[in-house]
């Protein structure tokens, strides 16, 4: 695939016996939203660490705009903007000192790119205030003005949204999806949380100590999980006669003798089940149900779910 | 590499220690100004200007030889540990910077600090020598700021195997004052030693090294002092000697510091 912005190859890292990350195989799409989702100490900081050298894997490797890490530092981290872990900035600098000392160090020409990033997560330009005397919140936002400063192709971003009040998460993902829609930019962004994951990335990939249980994208994963109708009637082929002649809909699956699950949760409860009961089907239960996506992370991480 | 000198000093902004090194600049020549107007030491100075070489090489060698090396191990400490202690080091990485780069701009920077802190003291000397003009004539003032620079660019390289320790425990600042202090006390001691250390001993201390070769580069330029016993003992090292034993110090010194930064930080 050509558009394979990030690409790992069995990428593993190992402390000792313990395997933080294990076989990983991540494909990062160009233009797209990727969400690197796990629980706490399920190995995203890690993974996002080995993308961007700073740790060397035990095995495998990871491509970046098709090169390897390793080799091709100095061209491919130019290109990338991150964010890993908690903000680092000096404590006895104000954000836009401390902006422009990582402007000044990436080569950034553009005049007023300090004072962009910095009105993009609605932080003062040239304000007295020092690092030290900044809130988490806006901390984190510093931290996402360094990330676009220099207006990357690809950001990494570990959990963002860290630290942040709820307006302040709806605002960084409001930007972050339109860093991804208006600018074409590439995005990795890990988090622990689901309901963010799910709001913000096209693509998912599910990791579980270590290990990427599942990658795919969300709508494919939203159709694994979509809401159905489950009845229980005497006789589920007669049921599902019916629903094909009189509903004219195929959107069902006959689970066994007496389980039929319609899909298509638009039609007409009520008519359907008149029109079971008219044709001499029992009908013992009828429910709408929602397999959610965190039923499905349950379920791939082995009932525990996410966080 | 300037970029990185630049931000380097960039870093430094507000830090009260860096700040308050101009006025450590000013913590020798004021007492020892003084001293020289004393009776009995006045009386050891037959000139205005004898008096005021005088006041310059006792500030050489207590506010420059004593003094620099305990500033230049606290402003290592400050910037070797300012990446850990503020988890900048990811950032720098991420742009790429390596730490070979980041060490040789931060050395550059203690340097800088180096020239410039000689240079404090010899216009700390001047302004308190000026204030008693009938005690001091300012004389031959361009060779006492060349030789300014040169002790700063000495001292500073020869405090560069402190900084190796300081890098290596990578511990609290006090430590690294501490270190600092006991390095300072240890080559002026030295020094004082001379008549009983053997010559390498002597010539390896890069504060007894750079004091010998202080004291026989102002004798050659007319500073009368009294360097006998150890121009017979032949321990009065030439700029040449001086500078080849300090640069080889400064490659080692510089190699080992890189080592442990790059190994510190990949945990």
């Amino acid at each position: 695939m050509n558009d394979v912005i990030i690409e790992t190859r069995d990428l593993t890292k190992q402390y000792g016996e313990q395997k933080s990350v294990a076989d990983l195989n991540i494909h990062v799409r160009q233009g797209r939203i990727y969400g690197l989702l796990g629980r706490n100490g399920a190995g995203k900081t890690t993974t996002m660490k080995m993308l961007l050298n700073l740790t060397c894997p035990t095995f495998g490797e990871a491509r970046i705009f098709g090169e390897d890490i390793r080799t091709h530092e100095k061209q491919i981290l130019p290109r990338v903007g991150s964010l890993i872990e908690s903000p680092g900035f000096y404590p006895n600098l104000t954000g836009t000192e401390n902006l422009r000392i990582f402007a000044e160090l990436r080569g950034v020409k553009k005049k007023n790119a300090i004072q962009e990033a910095l009105e993009l997560v609605s932080l003062p330009y040239r304000d007295k205030k020092l690092y030290s005397q900044y809130s988490l919140g806006m901390k984190q936002r510093l931290a996402i003005a360094l990330a676009v400063m220099h207006d990357p192709e690809l950001l990494i971003l570990d959990e963002p949204i860290n630290g942040l009040d709820p307006i302040g998460i709806a605002e960084v993902r409001r930007f972050i999806r339109e860093l991804c829609d208006a600018r074409g930019k590439t995005i990795l962004i890990s988090s622990h949380i689901l309901s963010e994951i799910a709001l913000l990335a096209d693509d998912i990939g599910i990791i579980d100590h270590g290990v990427l249980l599942e990658e795919a994208s969300l709508k494919e994963l939203e159709r694994k999980n979509s809401q159905f109708v489950h009845f229980v009637v005497s006789d589920a082929e007669q049921a599902s006669q019916l629903l094909l002649r009189n509903f004219k809909t195929q959107n069902f699956n006959v689970e066994n003798r007496h389980d039929l699950r319609l899909l298509d949760t638009s039609l007409p409860i009520a008519a359907i089940n008149r029109c079971f009961i008219e044709n001499g089907i029992e009908v013992t239960e009828t429910h709408v149900c929602e397999d959610t996506l965190e039923d499905y992370f349950k379920k791939v991480t082995g009932g525990v779910g996410i966080a | 590499m300037l970029k990185l000198i630049k931000c380097e000093l960039w870093k430094l902004k507000r830090r009260r220690f860096v700040s308050l090194t101009l006025l450590f600049a000013f913590l020798f020549p004021i007492p020892l100004t003084y001293m020289m107007t004393t009776p009995s030491m006045a009386s050891r100075s037959d000139t205005p200007a004898e008096a005021f070489d005088g006041v310059f090489n006792f500030v050489l060698g207590y506010g420059v030889q004593f003094l620099l090396p305990a500033i230049l191990g606290i402003l290592a400490a400050i910037l070797f540990f300012m990446e850990r202690d503020n988890d900048t080091f990811k950032s720098l990485r991420t742009i790429p910077v390596t730490s070979r780069q980041m060490i040789f701009a931060k050395i550059t920077v203690l340097f800088l600090f180096g020239i410039f802190f000689s240079i404090a003291s010899l216009g700390a000397t001047l302004l308190c020598s000026a204030f008693l003009p009938h005690a001091f004539e300012i004389t031959g003032l361009l060779y006492k700021l060349i030789m300014s620079i040169e002790m700063g660019i000495f001292i500073t390289a020869g405090t560069l195997p402190l900084i190796i320790l300081i890098v290596f425990f990578s511990k609290t600042y006090v430590f690294s004052v501490l270190l600092c202090i006991f390095y300072s006390v240890l080559n002026m001691s030295a020094t004082s030693l001379f008549e009983v250390l053997p010559k390498a001993v002597t010539w390896i201390l890069p504060g007894t090294l750079t004091t010998f070769w202080s004291a026989g580069n102002m004798v050659s330029h007319g500073i009368d002092l009294n360097i006998k016993a150890m121009t017979d003992l032949g321990l009065i090292p030439t700029t040449l000697q001086t500078t080849a034993i300090l640069a080889g110090t400064s490659i080692i010194s510089v190699a080992l510091i890189n080592i442990m930064y790059e190994r510190r930080n990949r945990e």
